[in-house]
């Protein structure tokens, strides 16, 4: 064939390729989003990749697509992959999908590529936005400090005091903290009121606490300061301040930046409030008593792209919306030492007035028999219903882990309690493993490879005491759904070891982007290895990709599938999804501890009886399988030194190693 | 399921007295015996962490007892004839269908393609 004949194969393949993407972007959008694309031309036109939920910020955006012409609107909402445009006219339109779709473009904030795939749409229809109001109680005033009386204060932190704490804290990659006036304690989230810090508060506040008494802010003369500091991607997990602890009104001084609180109430509803720097948040009533607050831990916030609105509740404009990137920002929160039990008029969540501390917020739900039920619906059945398929995506041991493994003694007995296909089974020939999973199918699949295994639940394993030199828990605990269960399945591990035997537990975190490096989950799959070509290679469309953890798998499994869909066919979701648990988009960051995370099943199931049907799309693409089910798997995701508080409350066991692996919290713990 | 990993398992039945529910009880209708390669230093190694009289108890009503002693003999370590016999016994013999008796509530767990299921109901733990 002649060179022109060759190009005109090559260019007829890519092109190919192209139409492929963009088609499989389009059913994308219609089975997640119900957004129906349409052939022909229109003003509208949906960017797929071109979203705050893949990292795309408004002002990058916005800049491609106005040259093309003229943009009467541009629609970015929150958390999603993609975005909407509306031109003046089709022809814009259709000067943009020309230049647009295909189009690869490097992320402003992250250096990442991307690839953009635009179909046109009909009429795309937003809800009118209602602004939403802060909680009740909750008031912010700006500017309470000037530039420079904000720099006096940073300036006077002396963080240097207390260097063993401090390192362990920068070691463990914590926010830093430090108290005066009193000590605030984290085992019971309480305050020591026997025990006053000498000192008091902090002569460079005693002017700005003056000025907030004046001007009628708080009505008492503060006597507890805790200031922390949150690097980007540092958070604080939702919580009530203890109601015993302190008074009502708590105020909270941002310096330094500024950033993106989250507030909850026990229904459901979350407000998201920002918090401009060298501003006062006054926290009282429901604000302070019944909602929780926190700051997820990540780099960017979703904010307003104007300047309105620039303190207040983050409204899901989403014609308003862009990404910020966070700074370092330092809190000064005042507090007064409640000396007579809480009487506020929310018992529920009052520890005074239940009789007990409670440490957290309410969790969603209480009993044992609820817990069970939710990992019975949303783990052990779904894991022996996708067990063929997820053993094959489960081929690829992690290093560390292998690691761990191969430094064990020679003839060392050795539990892996949630072995799963027996991945870290055959590791190291010198040891004696014994693997034990609930789900019957994958210990089958153990059986298969000839590994000694069992069938048991994690919190009471059928092993004796003290018999195994060593155990591993991958990527298991953060299945259960409570804290004194997930607790109780470490207890379990300890139980297992004798004195001097040592345990690798491995959960799943919520920071997926950890010392300037993405997890592998979150990372774009290139095609590459000689693999097939289809390969997802974008970020948001490895939504489709739902095997984290496992490198290796993802290219070769991570083929055309749907988006998890309420109105999918079969899988799970012919159940009412618990609607207190939100839905995980794949591959995208977490925004919630406890999620449902969709596994989109390949293949056919393990139950008997039930018959997947693929429909083959036409030869030449290996296109979707329209209706491959999705299952919903409960996961509660680990925030930073979540998993070593727990472990600390175990006096049998101490904590040898703590570190981050691609994407998950782990420990080595030693029996003592 | 190996005889070494049957010298790990216990019952964990609801109820059950302390140290009650080993060792459990097999009952085989499928056994099983393959060639592993023998490692002196392996099998030394594992003695100490195994139940000596349960390990005896299991091996006998498997009728594979060979010529095992039922007391553990003093300076077994350098002793390869006696290490080999204890190969066999632990690595060697598997029991691929069957059951397992919990000795203290009678508690049947079935084994089935070698390989246990100690899930218990709700009742039970």
């Amino acid at each position: 064939m002649d060179s022109t004949g060759q190009n005109n194969l090559k260019r007829n393949k890519s092109e190919k390729k192209l139409l492929r993407k963009q088609i499989k972007a389009r059913n994308t959008l219609m089975r997640h989003e119900g957004i129906e694309c349409v052939s022909h031309t229109t003003q509208n036109l949906v960017v797929a990749n071109g979203g705050l939920g893949n990292g795309v910020n408004r002002h990058q955006l916005l800049r491609l697509v106005e040259e093309c012409g003229l943009v009467e609107a541009l629609l970015m909402p929150p958390n999603k992959p993609y975005s909407v445009v509306k031109y003046g006219s089709t022809e814009e339109a259709k000067k943009a999908y020309d230049t647009l779709n295909g189009k690869e473009i490097t992320l402003e904030d992250s250096d990442q590529n991307v690839t953009l795939y635009v179909n046109f749409v009909e009429k795309v229809h937003w809800e009118d936005i209602i602004p939403i109001s802060l909680p009740p109680g909750l008031m912010m005033v700006e500017e309470l400090v000037s530039p420079e009386e904000e720099q006096k204060m940073l300036e006077s932190i002396d963080w240097t005091e207390n260097e063993v704490i401090q390192n362990a804290q920068k070691s463990l990659k914590h926010r830093r903290v430090k108290h005066f006036g009193y000590e605030f304690r984290y085992d019971n989230n309480n305050v020591d009121k026997d025990k006053p810090l000498p000192g008091g508060l902090p002569e460079i506040c005693s002017m700005l606490l003056e000025k907030c008494l004046k001007q009628g802010y708080i009505k008492h003369k503060p006597d507890q300061l805790t200031i922390n500091q949150y690097e980007p991607g540092q958070g604080i997990p939702p919580h009530i301040d203890t109601h015993s602890a302190f008074e009502d009104e708590i105020i909270s001084l941002s310096l330094g930046a500024e950033i993106v609180m989250d507030f909850k109430h026990p229904d459901g509803r979350t407000v998201a409030v920002m918090l401009p720097e060298r501003s006062l948040l006054v926290m009282t009533g429901e604000s302070r008593y019944l909602w929780t607050h926190g700051i997820t831990p990540r780099k960017f916030d979703i904010v307003h792209a104007s300047e309105r609105q620039k303190v207040g509740s983050v409204t899901p404009d989403v014609g308003d919306l862009t990404l910020n990137r966070r700074g370092t920002r330092t809190s000064f929160t005042f507090r007064k030492v409640r000396r007579s039990p809480c009487n506020c008029t929310y018992p529920s969540v009052c520890d005074s007035q239940q009789g007990r501390q409670r440490e957290e917020a309410p969790s969603f739900h209480d009993s044992e028999t609820e817990a069970s039920k939710l990992e019975q619906e949303y783990v052990h059945k779904v894991y022996e219903e996708i067990a063929t398929h997820f053993s094959s995506t489960r081929h690829s041991p992690w290093p560390q882990i292998v690691e761990f493994l191969r430094t064990l003694p020679k003839g060392s007995m050795v539990a892996d309690v949630g072995c799963g296909n027996g991945k870290y089974l055959g590791i190291n020939k010198d040891l004696y493993m014994i693997g034990c999973d609930h789900s019957q199918n994958l210990v089958d699949i153990c059986g298969e490879k000839k590994f000694q295994a069992f069938v048991c639940d994690a919190l009471s394993v059928p092993v004796r005491n003290s018999s195994c030199d060593a155990c591993i828990s991958i990527a298991v605990i953060h299945h259960f759904s409570t804290a004194e269960r997930r607790l109780a399945a470490v207890r379990e591990l300890a139980r297992l070891l004798r004195p001097g035997g040592k345990a690798l537990i491995y959960v799943w975190a919520m920071e997926q982007e950890y010392n300037k490096q993405k997890s592998k989950y979150l990372k774009e799959k290139r095609a590459s290895k000689g693999k097939e070509e289809e390969i997802n290679t974008d970020v948001a469309w490895g939504l489709f990709c739902d095997q984290m953890h496992d490198n290796g798998s993802q290219d070769s499994a991570c083929s055309d599938r749907v988006l998890n869909d309420s109105k999918d066919k079969g899988g799970n979701a012919k159940q009412v999804i618990n609607s207190k648990l939100p839905v995980h988009t794949n591959r995208t960051s977490f925004h919630s501890q406890d999620v449902l995370v969709p596994w989109h099943l390949k293949g056919g199931t393990n139950k008997k009886g039930e018959c997947v049907k693929a429909l083959q799309l036409p030869a030449g693409s290996k296109e979707l399988q329209e209706f491959s089910p999705v299952f919903h798997r409960y996961y509660h995701v680990f925030c930073e030194g979540e998993l070593e508080a727990a472990c600390k409350t175990l006096d049998c066991i101490r904590i040898q190693k703590s570190y981050y692996d691609q994407g998950n919290w782990c420990v080595v713990l030693e029996k003592q | 399921m190996k005889l070494l990993t049957h010298n790990m398992l216990t019952s964990h039945v609801r109820g059950v007295r302390p140290g009650g529910g080993f060792p459990l009880r097999i009952q085989a209708t499928e056994v099983k015996v393959n060639n592993v390669d023998f490692n002196q230093e392996f099998v030394a190694r594992m003695i100490p962490k195994v139940e000596w009289g349960a390990l005896v108890e299991a091996a006998e009503s498997l009728g594979h007892l060979s010529d095992l002693p039922h007391e553990l003999p003093p300076e077994y370590e350098n002793n390869e004839d006696f290490l080999r016999k204890v190969h066999h016994v632990l690595l060697e013999v598997e029991v691929m269908e069957g059951i397992l008796k919990c000795p203290d509530s009678g508690r049947e767990f079935p084994i089935t393609k070698g390989i246990p299921n100690m899930l218990l109901s709700e009742e039970e733990t």
